[in-house]
């Protein structure tokens, strides 16, 4: 749990002068923003600008080549200990546009990795959850609306309902952050909304701050108390959804400034390429 | 188009291409043919010879062996003899994977020595490891398990190994988020996740074992291969002709089971 009195006036998580190169590539170039414990912020973007980096490298999954990253008032470095790494990342959670579960795996064993951060060696080998785990495991599912899947492997369920498990893993952290990287790619719209929704209002439930990746303007829009903007590794927006113009969303999504303005911008965002998400 | 007369399947190039490959090919099996003197109708001049001694010799084959164990328990060691070094091979390379696969090593340098040394010892076959400890031991059933528990290690390694590296980095990657130690990630992500394919490649070292530890016993290391080849050697060629026979329905048995319960465990 987050002390809310120590953080509620400082930001949660703070990223100042974040670069991270991959060649000659620069996949972030000079990034800072701050985020406040309850805030969910969105990061657009089209593929390739830096979004899924810019995460990666807050929970460190990505190495940073320059910046700094400070959360919960932790300084996340390239050289913190793998004890101080692991109590940062269970206090983040973490959500994948392609699920990352276990897919031999139940429901249930799914959703109890969430608890693995806080656990010894042998307790985490052997898997010996304590009961009460098991029973917030249980509510979280049974809220998710996946009780009766909850002895399925993961393998059997379909898109939305294994977004739904990695969504229950994730609030089995009992996170103070939750960073979702593109969460409804791999979607049908309607179930989009679905999981959107249910990230949304599970955040603001438990009072999580909430960091999303995403492609459509507009569920960042409808979702988010904040949207950052991103271009070719750079922050090129940051603000709430009000003063985000259609000149800027098609500044922000358009490969190619010549062109900047020429076109309806829903035409633009809807023939954006939909590349492989390799690069970043 | 009015180069040709009918429209070509290939490119040109690709055609001169498998030119090439075909001469080449037959070029080799020239030179091979008389580097060896091998006379592919040697075969057909002798085949006389060859049906004479199926005929006459080899059949009917006999499967009451004289003396020392029957054929039943013959066939019995000899599918223990392929279950031990599956056991012990297998628990081994278990313990190494982790180490060898590039996806849950803590070392790469350890990953790399240890993967060379498995694609080394893959490529002996179990026959020089047996003649290097029988120097050692001696003729007997405890070589023949040392030699095949050795070049068992060696290719489970390998096979396990390459099993690891296709778990999905995705899930690991989500463990790891998550703050998971090493030896908890282990357990609750990779093993799950890989279980399917080490359980195949333990059946496919039982199945190769069955057949290596007959050619195993041939030269010494006991077992069935060896009685096989002592009958042989006093010109009771029915007797190893009916043990050769057990040993062919023995395969066939065992591969049809592991046949079977790979298609259970994957799915």
């Amino acid at each position: 749990m987050i002390n809310s009195s120590i953080y509620s006036n400082d930001a949660i998580l703070s990223v100042k002068g974040l670069k991270k190169y991959y060649g000659a590539t620069k996949a972030v170039d000079d990034v800072d923003f701050d985020i406040k414990p309850g805030e969910i912020v969105s990061i657009i973007g089209r593929s390739g600008a830096g979004k899924s980096t810019v995460m990666r490298c807050i929970n460190r999954l990505v190495l940073r080549d320059e910046g700094s990253i400070t959360f919960e008032g932790m300084e996340i470095t390239n050289k913190m200990s793998p004890k101080q790494l692991r109590e940062a990342r269970s206090r983040i959670g973490f959500i994948f546009q392609n699920y990352n579960l276990v897919y031999r795996l139940t429901v249930f064993q799914n959703v109890m990795h969430g608890r693995l951060g806080y656990m010894s060696t042998l307790d985490g080998v052997l898997g010996r959850y304590s009961e009460e785990d098991k029973m917030k495991a249980y509510n979280i599912i049974e809220t998710l609306g996946l009780n009766e899947q909850l002895y399925q492997r993961a393998a059997d369920l379909s898109g939305g309902q294994k977004q739904r498990v990695a969504i229950a893993r994730a609030l089995m952290q009992e996170p103070s952050l939750l960073m979702c990287d593109e969460p409804i790619a791999s979607l049908d719209p309607v179930t989009s909304r679905t999981i959107m929704e249910l990230i949304v209002s599970q955040a603001r439930e438990r009072g999580i701050a909430c960091l999303i990746n995403l492609h459509q303007v507009d569920f960042a829009k409808e979702y988010s108390t904040r949207i950052i903007g991103m271009r070719d590794g750079k922050l090129v927006f940051d603000g709430s959804s009000a003063i985000l113009t259609d000149d800027m969303i098609s500044y922000i999504y358009k490969g190619d400034d010549n062109r900047l303005g020429n076109q309806s911008v829903d035409m633009q965002i809807s023939n954006k390429p939909v590349e492989e998400y390799n690069i970043v | 188009m009015s180069d040709y007369k009918t429209i070509p399947k290939k490119i040109k190039e690709q055609r001169k291409f498998y030119a090439i490959t075909f001469t080449v090919i037959a070029l080799l099996y020239i030179i091979a043919t008389i580097q060896t003197k091998f006379n592919p109708f040697d075969f057909f001049f002798k085949m006389g010879n060859f049906f004479d001694f199926l005929l006459n010799e080899l059949l009917p084959p006999n499967f009451e062996l004289s003396g020392g164990l029957g054929l039943i328990s013959l066939v019995m060691q000899n599918i223990g003899m392929s279950i031990i070094p599956t056991f012990f091979g297998g628990i081994i390379a278990f313990c190494l994977s982790f180490l060898t696969s590039y996806s849950t090593a803590p070392n790469r340098v350890i990953a790399i020595i240890l993967r060379g040394l498995a694609s080394f010892q893959r490529n002996l076959p179990s026959a020089i490891w047996l003649m290097i400890l029988v120097m050692a031991f001696g003729i007997g059933t405890t070589v023949g398990v040392l030699a095949l528990t050795i070049n068992t290690i060696g290719y489970l390694l390998r096979g396990f190994a390459d099993v690891l590296d296709e778990v999905g980095k995705e899930s690991m990657e989500a463990i790891d988020s998550v703050g998971a130690r090493y030896l908890p990630k282990l357990f609750q992500c990779v093993i799950p996740a890989a279980l399917p394919g080490f359980i195949s490649w333990l059946l496919y070292a039982i199945e190769i074992n069955i057949l290596s530890s007959t050619v195993i016993g041939a030269v010494g290391g006991g077992g069935i291969g060896m009685i096989m080849m002592s009958h042989w050697k006093l010109f009771r060629f029915r007797t190893s002709f009916g043990i050769i026979l057990a040993l062919a329905v023995t395969v066939i048995v065992v591969n049809s089971l592991t046949d079977y319960l790979r298609k259970r465990v994957i799915r």
